[in-house]
C-alpha cells in the first residue's frame, strides 16, 4: 500500500517541490537549512517504508546538505567576475527545468488520452477476430469463473447422486491426465470441460481440472468461457502464445 | 497544349479513397504521386491538403463520424471522439494502456530535448530512467538516433513517427509549448494531488508546517481527506 503511494509520488525532486509548494516558498529563495533538515527527515521515514525507493532520494538529500554547508561559509564564493555565487542556483535551475518537463508530461498525457478516443482503420484490421460477431459470447473470465465451473462439475460427478457401496482407492496421475486431456482436445478440436468429465468420479474431475490448469499455464490449451459460466471449453492453442492478461506493452 | 485539369470530384475522391484504404499514414507526397502515376497529371502537394480540408468540411457539415487526421506527417482516417464508446466496445479495449508518470516524464524530456542521452534524462528527472527508457523503446515511441560526441559517446534517443501518431501530433512543432515557470508554480492545481499523497504517507509532514490550502479552505477540516480531483 505504501509502495503504491511512493511510486505515485515519484522522484526526489518531487519531494522538494512538495515542500516548496506546501510552504509557499519562493523558488528563487529557498531556505536551504530548513528544507534540507525536513528533506532528510522525510527520507528517513521513507527508508523505513521502502528502502529501494528511498535510495533515489539520498543523492538529493546529500546535495541539499552540501548547499547548506556552502551557505554557512563566512565568505561567499565568487565567480571569475568577482560576483557572489548563490550555491542554490544550480539546484533552482534544475528544479525549474524539472517542473517544466513535468508540466509537459501532463500535456502529453492529455494528448495521448484524447488520441485514444480516435480509432483508425489499421486498428480495426489488426485484430479482425474481435470485430466479427462471435457465435458464442465470450468474456474475460476470472479465477472465480474457473472455480465455479469446477464446482458445477463436482456437483455433477457421480458421487453426488450415486450411493457408494464399496470403498476403493482411486488414483489418477496428473501427467497421465494431462496427456489424456491433450489427446481429447487434439481429436475433437474444442471440447467442453463438463463433457470431458461427465459421469466421472470426484477424484477424476479434480485431477482433470488440475491437468487443465497446468496445460493452460503452459499455453498448451486455451480455456474459453462461453455464455454459461458454469462450464468452459478447451481449445487447441492459437499459432501465437495467448496471454490472457496482456501486459500493457502492445502498441 | 491542354493541361489536364484536375476536376475536384475525381481528385477529392481519389484522396478520400486512398486515405480510407490505407492502414498506415499516407504522406501528401504519396497521395500526389499515386494520383500522378494513374492519371499522368501532376498534382502539387498543396492540392492534397486542400482536398483533405474540403473532405473534412464535408464530413463535418454532413455530421459524419470520421475525419481525416494529419498525424506524424501523414493522413489517416479516424473516427471522431463522440463515437469512441461504440468503437471501443467493438474493440474490447481493456483501457489498461495508460502511460505511467515516469514513462510520460521520460518521454517528455526526450520529446523536447531530442536527440538526447540517458544521462541527460536522468539529470532532469533526478532518478535513473533505465526502465522507463526501455519501455518507451519497446512501445516504439522512442528510438536510438546515433551516438553523442561527448565523452563515452552515449546513445542518443529521439521520438519516432509512431510517437507522433499515438499522441495525435502532425509533427514535432505541434508539441504543446511548455508554460513559463511562474505560471506553473502559481497554478493552484499544481502538485496538489502529490501533496495529498505525501501527507497521507507521512502524516507528520502535513503538520510540521502550516498547510496553506487546508487553512484557507473552511469547508475542509484539516484532517478530512481531500476530495478534489
Amino acid at each position: 500500500m505504501h509502495r503504491v503511494q511512493l511510486d505515485q509520488f515519484e522522484g526526489p525532486l518531487d519531494l522538494l517541490l512538495f515542500f516548496i509548494r506546501r510552504d509557499e516558498i519562493d523558488i528563487y529563495d529557498i531556505p536551504i537549512a530548513r528544507i534540507a533538515d525536513e528533506y532528510l527527515e522525510a527520507v528517513r521515514v521513507l527508508e523505513q517504508v521502502d528502502l529501494d525507493a528511498a535510495a533515489d532520494f539520498i543523492y538529493t538529500a546529500a546535495l541539499l546538505i552540501q548547499i547548506k554547508a556552502r551557505m554557512l561559509m563566512p565568505r561567499p564564493e565568487v565567480d571569475e567576475d568577482g560576483e557572489p555565487i548563490d550555491p542554490r542556483q544550480e539546484l533552482v535551475d534544475r528544479l525549474i527545468e524539472y517542473v517544466r518537463y513535468k508540466e509537459a508530461a501532463g500535456a502529453l498525457d492529455g494528448r495521448f488520452e484524447a488520441r485514444r478516443c480516435l480509432f483508425t482503420r489499421g486498428a480495426a484490421s489488426a485484430e479482425p477476430e474481435r470485430t466479427l460477431a462471435p457465435e458464442e459470447v465470450t468474456y474475460r473470465a476470472t479465477i472465480f469463473d474457473l472455480i465455479s465451473a469446477l464446482g458445477t462439475a463436482l456437483d455433477r460427478s457421480i458421487e453426488a447422486d450415486t450411493p457408494v457401496h464399496a470403498v476403493g482407492r482411486e488414483s489418477y496421475a496428473l501427467d497421465e491426465q494431462r496427456e489424456w486431456v491433450l489427446k481429447r482436445v487434439g481429436e475433437v478440436g474444442s471440447v467442453s470441460f463438463g463433457v470431458l468429465v461427465s459421469e466421472r468420479s470426484k477424484a477424476f474431475v479434480i485431477v482433470t481440472f488440475l491437468a487443465v490448469l497446468d496445460l493452460a499455464q503452459r499455453q498448451a490449451v486455451r480455456v474459453v468461457f462461453g455464455v454459461r459460466p458454469e462450464d468452459f471449453a478447451l481449445e487447441p492453442p492459437r499459432g501465437e502464445p495467448v496471454v490472457d492478461h496482456e501486459p500493457a506493452l502492445t502498441a | 497544349m491542354e493541361v489536364d485539369r484536375v476536376t475536384t470530384d475525381t481528385f477529392e475522391q481519389a484522396v478520400e479513397a486512398l486515405v480510407f484504404a490505407s492502414d498506415v499514414a499516407l504522406r501528401p507526397a504519396d497521395i500526389a504521386r499515386v494520383y500522378g502515376d494513374v492519371t499522368g497529371a501532376e498534382v502539387p502537394e498543396a492540392d492534397v491538403e486542400t482536398a483533405v480540408e474540403r473532405l473534412n468540411l464535408a464530413y463535418r457539415t454532413a455530421g459524419r463520424a470520421v475525419r481525416i487526421e494529419r498525424w506524424g506527417g501523414g493522413y489517416r482516417m479516424a473516427t471522431i471522439e463522440g463515437v469512441a464508446p461504440f468503437v471501443r466496445a467493438l474493440f474490447d479495449d481493456d483501457g489498461e494502456r495508460r502511460l505511467s508518470r515516469s514513462l510520460l516524464e521520460t518521454l517528455a524530456v526526450i520529446a523536447y530535448k531530442q536527440p538526447t542521452t540517458k544521462p541527460e534524462v536522468d539529470h532532469v528527472r533526478g532518478v535513473a530512467s533505465d526502465y522507463a527508457l526501455r519501455q518507451l523503446l519497446e512501445r516504439g515511441f522512442v528510438e536510438i538516433a546515433g551516438r553523442a560526441d561527448s565523452i563515452g559517446r552515449p546513445l542518443l534517443y529521439a521520438t519516432t513517427p509512431f510517437f507522433l501518431d499515438q499522441f495525435g501530433l502532425a509533427d514535432l512543432d505541434a508539441l504543446p509549448t511548455p508554460r513559463e515557470i511562474e505560471e506553473i508554480l502559481s497554478d493552484p492545481t499544481f502538485n496538489k494531488e502529490r501533496a495529498r499523497l505525501l501527507s497521507e504517507l507521512v502524516p507528520t509532514l502535513g503538520t510540521t508546517a502550516p498547510d496553506p490550502e487546508a487553512a484557507a479552505d473552511p469547508e475542509t477540516p484539516p484532517d478530512a481527506p481531500h476530495t478534489d480531483d
